[in-house]
């Protein structure tokens, strides 16, 4: 594998007593496309501007192109575009003053670009002369879209970048996404809780919790290899079993989700009255973040 | 030879079953069914992505699969089509049905339904849907 675009070591951040980051330890390949996963809270958010050095972290160090976060290059940020989950910024210039404005701050802006998802995406000659702030939501995250987009970025960073489009306008972006953006080896790191979209685009997952990554790995791999074993209490080995993320009591059952089960796991579902059932994504979420 | 697109293929997503393994498994479907024949074209990599909005490398692993276990080849010029090979046995083709048929055991289970119970159920099933 080449060498991470990504470089994210021991990284913490704090509010006030709350630990968000807890020794964040996160590296992306060239070329991934991973979505991050975790509950409302849980940091995507702040692990996101840690990454681009928007938010000073507490300790730990990021790079991104082998570069420093903290002193990064003019030319390494112009390889980078973002999304943020909310942009109010320049909100008050209509899009046509708006994308002015950035083209003159990208040396590789393209505008055959800009023009074809403006197109694309329903922006007429009278939306594109009206103030942005007084856009619907789900038009300021096209144009925060399409902003992030035409620099032909090699690192996008998205942060629920859909969650004002309906199901029509997801589809449209996912669309571009996968002509435009993973189609051309564009590394991307998209954080949303609709789950369906990362099963269609996200290769790979990683999962946030408790100020760390918990579970990554290939999305096919993730759901082939989970498994939910239930077990009458009294025939579980109170050890883990190989692979073992959780067990939770249910009555007179445990349920254990175990991720790649070993021989251990294997046996047990052979015992009499043992259930061995697949999990969706749905249902490994719930259990990796909860 | 036929030209088939990206109409092929529906994917469900929020399944335990990961969207490369769909697409192989309805390949292997539609060509031991006849619909998909030796030497049909298949739809690119690229078109099925952009269709159903998928990451193409999730496609490339699919057809990887095919052309591994001898479903699919790639022609050069030409992009994949579907191998020339003999037709699927009758035997092969039940093995499709398989893993279908190990999820509707495992909801059996659950229900506590007995095996006579469950067989008439699909024999009426199969008579329902001729």
């Amino acid at each position: 594998m080449s060498a991470a675009i990504v470089r994210m070591s021991s990284v913490s951040k704090q509010f006030g007593s709350q630990r968000v980051l807890a020794g964040l330890d996160w590296q992306i390949a060239p070329g991934q496309v991973v979505g991050l996963l975790g509950r409302n809270g849980a940091g995507k958010s702040t692990l996101l501007e840690c990454m681009l050095g928007l938010r000073e972290a507490d300790g730990g160090s990021v790079s991104l192109f082998g570069e420093d976060v903290a002193a990064l290059s003019d030319a390494a940020r112009g390889r980078i575009g973002y999304v943020p989950q909310r942009t109010d910024l320049f909100d008050w210039l209509t899009p046509v003053q708006m994308f002015d404005y950035f083209r003159a701050l990208y040396p590789r802006w393209n505008q055959a670009k800009v023009d074809g998802l403006l197109a694309r995406w329903g922006f007429g000659p009278t939306l594109l002369g009206k103030p942005i702030k007084r856009m619907s939501g789900g038009e300021q995250q096209r144009l925060a879209i399409i902003r992030a987009l035409a620099h032909e970025p090699e690192l996008l960073i998205l942060d629920e970048p859909v969650s004002a489009l309906d199901p029509v306008g997801r589809r449209e972006f996912l669309r571009e996404l996968v002509d435009q953006v993973i189609e051309r080896g564009t590394t991307v790191v998209f954080s949303t809780h609709i789950l369906s979209d990362l099963e269609r685009v996200a290769f790979d997952l990683a999962f946030l919790k408790d100020g760390r990554i918990a579970l990554q790995g290939q999305t096919d791999a993730l759901l082939e290899g989970a498994r939910r074993i239930v077990v009458p209490a009294t025939t579980l080995p109170g050890t883990p079993l190989a692979g073992e993320l959780r067990r939770r009591q249910e009555g007179a059952m445990t349920s254990v989700i175990v991720q790649l089960p070993g021989d251990d796991a294997m046996r047990l579902a052979r015992e009499p009255g043992v259930r061995v059932e697949p999990l969706t994504l749905e249902d490994l979420f719930i259990e990796v973040t909860q | 030879m036929p030209t088939h697109t990206a109409n092929l293929f529906s994917i469900a997503t929020g399944s335990s079953q990961p969207i490369y393994r769909q697409l192989v498994e309805q390949v292997r479907r539609l060509s031991a069914s006849g619909q998909l024949r030796p030497g049909d074209e298949m739809p690119s990599v690229r078109e099925i992505a952009q269709a159903l909005a998928l990451n193409p490398m999730t496609v490339s692993k699919a057809y990887s699969l095919l052309e591994m276990d001898g479903v699919l080849a790639r022609r050069r010029g030409l992009g994949m089509v579907v191998a020339e090979s003999a037709p699927a046995q009758p035997a092969d083709r039940a093995g499709l049905l398989r893993p279908t048929l190990e999820r509707a055991a495992v909801e059996a289970r659950q229900l506590e339904l007995d095996p006579e119970t469950v067989l008439s159920l699909f024999a009426t099933i199969l008579k329902e849907t001729k």
